[in-house]
């Protein structure tokens, strides 16, 4: 086993700094992708992109040629594919997600059974070593980072109000489709570039979650971007360092501490807690049952809100009890109410 | 059937905020609207009914240019709406689509969704201005929903989640809101809530107000012009005309 002082070592070493670097960026990218990837619900179809990848990346090994090229070859044109299956609604999209998910898998061993011989860089692709990371593919990985960041944050809102309601986006004039493409070649490179150091089986994890994790802290868009990536970055750090320590895989220790992460977050939710606010809060708007004192509204409006209560402590309608500024002059008849 | 439309069928438009002539509109071969004639003029509060698949929200979405009619013409603001509505009128469209409630844990508080209606307004790559944020703020006050500015909107009840629509529609300037049945799945007490808002918008802050609603008793209360839709306009007048029940149950019985 390594210690510590080990590490510092190694870190004088260009290759475990490159492995560093480039952990803090899939990190970042992972967990800023990965925001609207949860919460546009695409998350099986990322998966299906990275096994796209991961077929690419043994023909690319067949043909002898740099995987990244076929890599980002196939995972681009299957991101768009689904797009554009999905956007032309001819069938559900779990439906084209398996179709395509399975083929590329098959088509994946088909390259590979065709190899004359059993290549260890598959098994490389298939789970990843962060410490074998070329200088060109370093290059290329930190280049398309930017553009991914700069785009991403760039387009924050309207990623965020797509997202939110895509056919209000539409009707404002934001270009939803373009956006949409746009977005899904993004989450391509995203897992294209990052299949190398994590492997195709494990990268998906660095994109959903961190961001899952996060999603159980906030309702808030910008402190998500930002807990995500603290996890994100944290767990590809760390895990970095574990796999180090205790000789362990570097992808499969970064994906099992961003787990960690997501399933203390997930236990610690504030979400999760019936309502965010006490019974005893409530005040007059709770109602004791059986011995056991509830809240009236779910939600605890009334905490927000001045309002008053009935003989019997219910609230019943609070937003019509605040005084309201303007009342309209005119008088509503509700004709045909009798008739 | 169509009386009071023949008379100002020659109408140049002049004044309308809304102008549609001889609109057909076909999803593949079926048709969805059939010869509409449509003036809709600034200030106006219409209800339009009809039963389902009868082309009320594609006659919205024809409006503001989501559907492109197969024959006819469109003119907003008195423009001639072919290829694309230019930027300044489309802003003055705002949409409220049907009420769907939205994920209780979706990271959005209320300002969030009200500042998204300045988004578009903004452009790509650009971030909104102090004077969007406060925009949102008084549009928030104006539908009296201030205290809520911090909560999420999954938090909100169904008619507190349509006013908030509503001002993100309005938040961008709006001056002519479409709705599409803003109102269905709430209860009793939030519908007559919502449209009292739309009430309020329209004799206060002058919005022009056009709203799908499956219930003549409400659209009576609240409007004086009605459109009863069936693929064609087949009433369009005011709410007491008798006409009104006739063409009521012969499109819907």
């Amino acid at each position: 086993m390594a210690s510590l002082a080990d590490f510092f070592v190694a870190l004088g070493n260009p290759l475990m700094q490159r492995a560093l670097i480039t952990a803090v960026i899939i990190g970042i990218i992972g967990s800023v992708i990965g925001v609207f990837v949860l919460l546009k619900g695409m998350i099986f179809l990322g998966e299906a992109i990275a096994h796209s990848a991961f077929a690419g990346a043994a023909l690319g090994i067949l043909l002898g040629i740099d995987p990244l090229i076929t890599i980002l070859i196939f995972g681009v044109t299957s991101a768009v594919g689904i797009g554009y299956v999905n956007e032309k609604k001819v069938m559900k999209d779990d439906v084209i997600i398996g179709v395509v998910f399975t083929f590329f898998m098959a088509l994946a061993i088909l390259f590979i059974g065709l190899m004359p011989s059993y290549s260890t860089d598959i098994f490389s692709i298939l789970f990843g070593n962060i410490l074998f990371i070329s200088i060109e593919n370093f290059i290329i990985l930190i280049c398309l980072s930017v553009v991914i960041l700069v785009i991403v944050f760039g387009l924050k809102k309207e990623f965020y109000l797509i997202t939110f309601n895509s056919e209000m986006a539409k009707i404002a004039g934001i270009p939803v489709k373009f956006l949409n493409y746009l977005f899904l070649i993004l989450i391509a490179v995203t897992i294209d570039i990052s299949l190398k150091a994590i492997g195709a089986i494990l990268v998906f994890a660095m994109i959903v979650t961190p961001a899952a994790a996060a999603y159980q802290w906030t309702f808030k868009i910008n402190k998500m971007f930002l807990l995500s990536i603290i996890f994100g970055v944290f767990s590809a750090l760390f895990g970095l360092l574990f796999s180090f320590l205790w000789d362990l895989p570097s992808g499969s220790t970064i994906v099992s501490l961003t787990t960690l992460i997501f399933a203390v977050s997930f236990i610690l939710s504030p979400k999760r807690r019936k309502t965010g606010i006490i019974p005893e809060e409530c005040g007059f708007c709770s109602q004791t049952i059986a011995g056991k004192t509830y809240c009236l509204d779910e939600n605890c409006t009334h905490l927000d809100i001045p309002h008053k209560h009935d003989d019997e402590g219910l609230i019943i309608y609070k937003t019509d009890l605040k005084p309201k500024k303007e009342k309209t002059i005119h008088k509503h008849t509700l004709k045909g109410e009798d008739s | 059937m169509n009386v009071s439309k023949l008379d100002n069928q020659q109408s140049s438009c002049d004044d309308t905020v809304v102008c549609l002539t001889d609109i057909n509109v076909v999803y593949g071969n079926y048709v969805a609207l059939y010869n509409i004639n449509l003036d809709i003029y600034k200030g106006e509060f219409i209800g339009i009914c009809g039963p389902n698949g009868s082309g009320k929200t594609t006659l919205l979405k024809t409006i503001i240019g989501l559907v492109k009619p197969l024959t006819g013409e469109i003119k907003l603001y008195g423009d001639n709406i072919s290829e694309k509505i230019p930027k300044e009128v489309r802003f003055k469209f705002g949409y409220v689509p049907q009420f769907a409630p939205y994920d209780k844990n979706f990271p959005a508080t209320v300002k969030d969704v009200v500042e998204m209606g300045t988004y578009a307004k903004a452009g790509l790559f650009k971030r909104i201005t102090d004077k969007d944020r406060n925009k949102a703020f008084e549009i928030l006050k104006l539908v009296d929903m201030e205290h809520f500015v911090e909560r999420p909107i999954g938090h909100l009840s169904g008619g507190q989640q349509q006013k908030i629509m509503i001002a993100q529609a309005l938040a961008a300037e709006a001056e002519v809101l479409l709705l599409d049945e803003p109102t269905s799945a709430l209860d009793f007490r939030m519908t007559e809530d919502v449209m009292e808002l739309l009430d309020f918008l329209n004799h206060t802050h002058k919005i022009t107000i056009v709203t799908i609603n499956h219930n003549i008793k409400l659209l009576r209360a609240f409007t004086k012009r009605i459109i009863c839709l069936n693929k064609m306009i087949s009433y369009d007048g005011p709410t007491s005309d008798p006409n009104l029940d006739d063409v009521i149950n012969k499109i819907f019985y």
